[in-house]
């Protein structure tokens, strides 16, 4: 009898603990939202009178393996131009850096500064969990200025700046050689038309390859097809979707993934169970793919052998076009050493830092790098794709955005709705988040 | 006289009872009531983690939003469906695998430790291998439907489809949650007295009448506190739900408790995060006053 009590207490207990998980750290929020505002006034007072306190600022990112052991070098060479200040990086895994950030700024013990994704910018900011770079950082506006555009403007929130673009990348075709040269297609295609021709003429139902592979249906992974075909999401002041994600052109580039998919020339991988991109091409199942400049050490690591080259995004009606990614370097409101904060991100965004990292495949942002001889070879044609690279939605509400496209996309592969309709629903969707 | 002394012996004792008390509700309070009430505020907000300060009063509009979203009525299908239908074959499972190893069988111990090693493996591990094995393409399950049995004639998208997504998520659950229901009612096979199941032999009674008779009703203990442990995992259901599936396709396969997940730390809605906290906390609540119900019948009447 007793027993049954304690059970249903132990159960309730297993729920409970769940919400706790969410929302303990919440509980303590108050300090975060007031040390910004008097933490400088300290660090600046301090170093005129006496010798300055050691500051520690906190660097968290989700690197590679390569990129880290870079960034360790990097920091060494700040800490002995800057002394005083140390640098603690840490490394998160992707998946789990949006959770870890999210709990540390409702603990209020946040890191100083974070490398995060250029998508989740304009979500942070709008919680005021980011602070204001332009107007406070001395050398904002100088280095906004060396920055490619794109990738800036995913920083901006509200008329102001959140963050800079620490490093940026798109996507392209990626394709196997041996594929081509075996179905007797001499180069890659140019133009979408072409593109879906060679895509089917890679396929073959009995050995079980086909031409083209996406990872999912995750925004992303149709993006760069959405854009060259002239798609849109919302209008530029992100005001309305009607009209733009169901417009003509979207619905043509989700027409000619249906009919490539129905054709059996897009692998049915990307609703899900099925193999990945890069090993389904590392293994000359996929012909082509298309994906980003960290495939070179993917297949340098995983596939050594296989025959692998870029190319651009076949053009639509207006030519070629991708979708801008990439990471933007940020500092949290809650930082207590926003000063020295400002100076390890003014670091991390000059040219030497960026000539640093770009050697373990990281693209700098800086606009007067292109075609800089001491990057990458393979960097060129990224950087040729930039120039027409769009940059996702800039807003708050992006995430579900994307989920309504992503399941646009779903239920035009399993031919529950015509890509028209699907997008119609999509773009109601979009509209009641933007009226909110 | 004696009237007086026990009750200040009484007083005596309440004393150090509420000192050794002390500890244990403070750290239930701070740990536990505390961020329990505090999560119940949050989800009458539009809440601001950042700043809790700026968080917008809503009301019972988070509940609203989540009783009229269809993916959540969907959530609420599936954990339902998947709690049903695991609890009631790993106790139907559990109980045979329970029998035959209460037989003197041979390598006894070995079967024992072969049907709880699933117990203890990873969640995560498992969640993924069942994933590879339901694979569209290239899977073990769709080899051997079609390339030894020849059941399909073409491979079977898995994952794909909203409802047979959900077969390996069950699937790995009744895999992994068999050998737990075995131990527990292989202790409650174990506390049956012998001479009860000789005397009904030596009187007559056919294996099944002994079963019927004799076992069950004296595990009636051992079944109702396992279908009660067992139904609050099953609504708590998170891990395979979020590695096999991610709530694809369509995000018709959540589990409530992903639909929580995704609303907290993708969305960084934590208002609606916390509303759906608390409905499922309310659907367990309704379920443990059903069980208490149940458990507070007499045990092997």
């Amino acid at each position: 009898m007793k027993k049954s009590y304690l059970f249903v207490l132990v159960s309730l207990m297993i729920v409970m603990s769940v919400v706790l998980g969410a929302c303990a750290p919440a509980a303590t929020p108050e300090p975060a939202a007031e040390a910004p505002a008097e933490a400088p006034v300290v660090a600046t007072e301090v170093p005129a009178t006496e010798v300055p306190a050691p500051v520690a600022i906190r660097y968290w990112h989700t690197m590679s393996d390569a990129e880290a052991a870079k960034l360790d070098e990097v920091i060494a060479a700040f800490e002995a131009a800057n002394p005083g200040i140390t640098v603690e990086a840490t490394r998160y895994a992707y998946g789990d850096f949006k959770t870890a950030i999210l709990t540390a700024i409702a603990g209020g013990d946040v890191p100083d500064t974070a490398r995060m994704d250029i998508a989740w910018v304009s979500e942070f900011a709008s919680q005021g969990a980011l602070m204001q770079l332009d107007g406070a950082m001395p050398d904002f506006d100088t280095i906004a200025a060396s920055v490619f555009p794109g990738p800036l403007s995913t920083n901006k929130w509200d008329g102001h700046y959140y963050g800079l673009p620490q490093n940026t990348n798109t996507q392209v075709l990626v394709y196997n050689k041996a594929s081509f040269e075996a179905a007797g297609i001499a180069a890659a295609p140019t133009t979408m038309e072409e593109f879906a021709t060679v895509a089917c003429a890679l396929t073959d139902t009995a050995k079980g390859t086909y031409g083209f592979a996406e990872g999912g249906t995750y925004f992303w992974a149709p993006a760069p097809i959405f854009y060259a075909m002239g798609g849109k999401v919302t209008d530029p002041e992100i005001t309305t979707a009607t009209g733009y994600v169901n417009s003509a052109e979207s619905v043509a580039a989700f027409t000619m993934l249906k009919d490539l998919y129905d054709k059996g020339c897009l692998s049915p991988n990307l609703l899900g169970g099925g193999i990945a991109t890069d090993a389904g091409q590392g293994t000359g199942i996929y012909g082509m793919i298309i994906d980003g400049p960290w495939m070179v050490d993917i297949y340098k690591g995983n596939y050594p052998d296989l025959k692998y080259d870029f190319a651009l995004i076949p053009a639509g009606p207006n030519g070629t076009s991708s979708v801008v990614g990439g990471e933007d370097v940020v500092i949290l409101g809650g930082s207590k050493n926003a000063e020295a904060a400002q100076k390890w991100v003014s670091y991390l965004m000059s040219v030497d830092t960026q000539k640093a990292l770009a050697q373990v495949g990281v693209m700098p942002t800086i606009a007067s790098l292109t075609g800089d001889a001491s990057l990458p070879a393979y960097f060129g044609i990224f950087m040729e794709q930039l120039k027409t690279a769009q940059a996702r939605v800039p807003s708050p509400k992006w995430s579900d955005m994307d989920n309504a496209i992503n399941n646009a996309y779903q239920r035009i592969l399993k031919g529950e709705q015509a890509p028209q309709a699907a997008l119609d629903q999509a773009a109601a969707e979009i509209d009641a988040l933007l009226v909110k | 006289m004696s009237q007086t002394t026990r009750s200040e012996k009484k007083r005596n004792q309440i004393l150090p009872a509420i000192i050794f008390l002390i500890p244990g509700f403070t750290l239930l309070f701070v740990f536990f009531l505390g961020p329990l009430l505090y999560s119940f505020r949050i989800s009458f907000y539009q809440w601001n983690f950042a700043h809790p300060d700026r968080s917008v009063f809503v009301g019972l509009a988070n509940y609203i939003t989540q009783l009229t979203n269809p993916i959540f009525h969907r959530a609420i299908l599936n954990t339902f469906a998947y709690t049903l239908i695991t609890v009631s074959l790993k106790m139907v499972l559990g109980f045979f695998v329970a029998l035959v190893l209460n037989q003197k069988i041979p390598a006894r111990s070995f079967f024992r430790v072969a049907y709880y090693l699933p117990v203890i493996t990873s969640w995560v591990i498992v969640s993924l291998l069942f994933m590879y094995m339901f694979s569209g393409m290239g899977g073990l399950v769709n080899y051997f439907l079609k390339d030894v049995l020849h059941v399909i004639s073409k491979n079977i998208m898995w994952l794909a489809d909203p409802i047979l997504a959900l077969i390996p998520v069950i699937l790995v659950d009744i895999w992994k949650g068999v050998g737990w229901a075995t131990v527990i009612f292989l202790s409650g096979l174990q506390s049956i007295p012998m001479e009860l199941l000789e005397a009904a032999e030596v009187d007559g009674a056919s294996p099944w009448q002994r079963l019927i008779k004799i076992i069950l009703p004296l595990m009636r203990g051992t079944i109702v506190f396992l279908i009660v442990v067992l139904l609050l995992g099953g609504l708590n259901s998170y891990v395979p739900f979020q590695l096999i599936t991610h709530g694809n396709p369509m995000d018709q396969t959540h589990s409530i408790l992903t639909l929580m997940y995704r609303a907290t730390f993708t969305r960084m809605d934590f208002g609606n995060g916390a509303a759906i906290s608390y409905l499922l906390t309310l659907f367990v609540f309704a379920l443990s006053i059903i069980q208490l119900k149940l458990l507070n019948k007499p045990i092997g009447e």
